[in-house]
């Protein structure tokens, strides 16, 4: 049964909860994610005149529904509930699943694309046309939209005051983060959906920005397939989920795109392409990049208290660049609630208590370490299993363990310097620190994957942009080399990883790719 | 938490005692067979057998042992809040989770692996940290990949209840939410 639609009539947001029949849609664009990329290019996109439909297979939650327990937020704001991982395990991964993806749980850290990093894409992946000044006006815009600006240091929770310290202490670089936040009571569980909307996430400015100029918005529906009739991209097929248990209600959705803009963030958006068919030359799903994730807990006389106030505000990037043949890695915070602190501490019993028990002086510090830009470096894979279900394998190379264990050391020595009596490794046979002379044993401990704990909350790559259609999925205009009316506007389409947090440099990407997609379609 | 186990064959076929164990019939149920379901589980289980559940007590009373102010993993119903994560999972995985369950407990992989003849949940607390040690630092991938989803499942279902909150000094989220 179709659904009529008014070209920039009155907007509409559907959930799983009420959807209780099959619809069908003409739209210009369907854009499939509505995280950093999808909700930026719904509501430009939107603003031009188009008419758009918006497929979100998360959930629509508001901030009534943050009650900030790790309990309820993991299973429901979080790729499948919480529990996605590399295939063995090593690396724990932290992304976003409902309105407004990623940006709903972030920790809110805003940086603009290092224009050294663009330059790299330019010369070694063949991007054109991506360089700072074109840009610019889209970081200017979006930073205005979504409020981001530098939170004062001293507005730092003691968690960050550890890493601005012990910085400071050796003479190490550091400086605040801008945030995308506006009235923040620094409560700290920005992970956890805002419960005051004081982040300005995607799911309270650019989803009802996009809204409100008439997209149709739907929750809880996956897109299944998208389809191709003469090279073009001429259906896609959602299924709509039932909220709280994800089990299919047997209704679809069904989207006639004049444009499909895929939004699915690196792991989705590789899957729904492999499994629409649409692999033509064995590009997709590699080159994914996740600035694998070190962290370092350490316990000091005084509280921390770091399950409170904004979770990440301090930055470091004294070794961002170690030289040709090292990856380098920036340092950051992490908050400290309980069961994200206890799934990540190393060892088990009476040793692992030790640290729970002292969690409230615990400072935990992390090192993201910097991927993609070795001669060689291919990253990780995204791949199908057998049940359609993703999959993402990632081999950590001897530079990718070198790069973890010296920001393991250099995370331990800040927190040192800034006082901490015990830092703790998170190897299941966790390495204790008491001073520094006691770094060595972090050269001798095992540094093998499911040895030590590792993260990513940073997953790029996937749908590489570039010139060469042999070696990259899109184009530098962020078009499928092979299908004319398909987009991808999504982290998967960066060559390489960032080497800073990468929500800017999604929002400034759809910001500035909207401008030509939505010219098109007039 | 867990994450993606590797596909059942590949999990069963990279360890050392998967052909042991699809002689002995290769079931889920296999590991479990001669677990004595403790009396403490409570149900209803969504996903989990009493004796899975059972495991998952056992393992939670090593991974949290006894000290003063942590209360016993089954005063927090650990058994049922990994069950019900266990529960929200995709169907294979659920079965990995099940089958890694089975294998932990099985008695057969004791023996061959750890020198331990009879199942996790009915050996003395030192036997099992021994064998919770030797599958965490084990050499075999697979075996500390599966250490590791079964301490984040315990570790999550413990820490994430507020009941844990004291022992650790975590106050909780400010109070009236974030609505003032």
């Amino acid at each position: 049964m179709a659904e009529s639609w008014r070209a920039n009539g009155p907007g509409r947001i559907l959930t799983g909860a009420e959807i209780s029949r099959d619809y069908e849609e003409r739209a210009d664009a369907c854009v499939i994610g509505s995280g950093a990329g999808g909700a930026t290019m719904a509501a430009r996109l939107a603003e031009m005149g188009a008419r758009v439909v918006l497929l979100e297979e998360g959930g629509l939650y508001t901030r009534d529904d943050f009650d900030m327990q790790e309990a309820t937020a993991y299973p429901r704001l979080y790729q499948e509930a919480g529990q996605r991982a590399t295939a063995d395990l090593a690396i724990a991964v932290l992304q976003g699943r409902c309105v407004g993806g990623g940006t709903t749980v972030n920790w809110t850290t805003s940086f603009r694309t290092p224009d050294r990093v663009l330059e790299h894409w330019r010369s070694a992946h063949g991007v054109e046309g991506l360089d700072p000044a074109t840009l610019a006006p889209h970081f200017d815009a979006v930073e205005q939209r979504l409020e981001i600006r530098e939170w004062p240091p001293a507005q730092a929770n003691a968690n960050n005051r550890v890493l601005w310290d012990g910085c400071g202490k050796l003479g190490w670089k550091r400086a605040p983060t801008r945030r995308n936040v506006s009235g923040c009571a620094n409560l700290g569980y920005c992970g956890m959906g805002c419960p005051i909307d004081a982040k300005r996430s995607m799911d309270v400015t650019y989803v009802p920005d996009a809204v409100k100029r008439g997209a149709h918005l739907y929750a809880n529906t996956r897109a299944v397939r998208i389809d191709l009739h003469r090279k073009r991209a001429s259906l896609v097929r959602a299924e709509v989920l039932e909220p709280g248990t994800d089990r299919p209600k047997g209704h679809t959705v069904l989207v006639k795109p004049k444009v499909v803009v895929l939004c699915g963030g690196a792991i989705n958006s590789p899957a729904l392409l492999l499994r629409s068919g649409l692999d033509f030359n064995g590009r997709i799903g590699r080159r994914t990049f996740l600035h694998p994730v070190v962290a370092s807990v350490a316990a000091f006389r005084q509280r921390i208290d770091g399950f409170y106030g904004a979770p990440q505000s301090i930055t470091s990037h004294q070794f961002a660049d170690r030289g040709p043949g090292k990856l380098g890695f920036f340092l950051e915070t992490a908050p400290v609630h309980p069961m994200l602190a206890a799934t990540s501490a190393g060892g088990f019993g009476a040793a692992h208590q030790e640290v729970m028990a002292r969690l409230g002086h615990v400072c935990a510090l992390i090192g993201i370490t910097i991927d993609g830009f070795l001669p060689g470096e291919e990253g990780g894979t995204v791949s199908l299993r057998k049940d359609g279900r993703a999959r993402l394998d990632y081999k950590l190379r001897p530079q990718h363990w070198e790069a973890l264990r010296e920001a393991n050391k250099a995370l331990a020595r800040i927190q040192l310097a800034a006082g901490a009596d015990t830092v703790w490794s998170l190897h299941e046979d966790p390495v204790v620190l008491r001073g520094e002379a006691d770094l060595a044993k972090l050269d001798r401990a095992p540094w093998r994957p499911v040895r030590v704990a590792l993260f990513t909350a940073h997953q790029m790559g996937g749908c590489a942009m570039g010139k060469d259609p042999d070696k990259s999925v899109v184009s530098s205009k962020l078009r499928h080399h092979q299908v004319d009316n398909l987009f991808v506007a999504d982290g998967s389409v960066f060559p390489t990883s960032l080497g800073v947090n990468p929500q800017e440099t999604i929002f400034a990407l759809a910001h500035w790719a909207a401008g030509h997609i939505g010219h098109n379609l007039r | 938490m867990p994450g993606e186990l590797e596909s059942r064959r590949s999990f069963i076929r990279k360890g050392i005692v998967g052909t042991a164990l699809l002689v002995a019939g290769g079931g889920v149920w296999v590991g479990t067979r001669r677990t004595r379901p403790d009396p403490a589980i409570r149900g209803p289980l969504q996903v989990l057998t009493p004796e899975e559940a059972t495991v998952i007590l056992a393992v939670a009373d090593r991974l949290v042992p006894p000290r003063r102010g942590f209360p016993r993993p089954v005063e927090v119903e650990v058994p049922r809040k990994v069950d019900a994560i266990v529960a929200m999972a995709q169907p294979a995985v659920r079965h990995e989770l099940r089958q890694l369950i089975g294998l932990f407990e099985s008695s057969l992989a004791g023996l061959v692996l750890d020198g331990l003849p009879g199942t996790f949940s009915g050996a003395s607390p030192e036997a099992q940290d021994r064998r919770l040690r030797d599958w965490a630092t084990s050499r075999i991938e697979v075996r500390r990949t599966g250490f590791r989803a079964l301490k984040k499942l315990v570790y999550a279902a413990y820490y994430a209840s507020p009941e844990t909150w004291p022992a650790v000094g975590y106050p909780g989220p400010p109070t009236g939410g974030g609505r003032r």
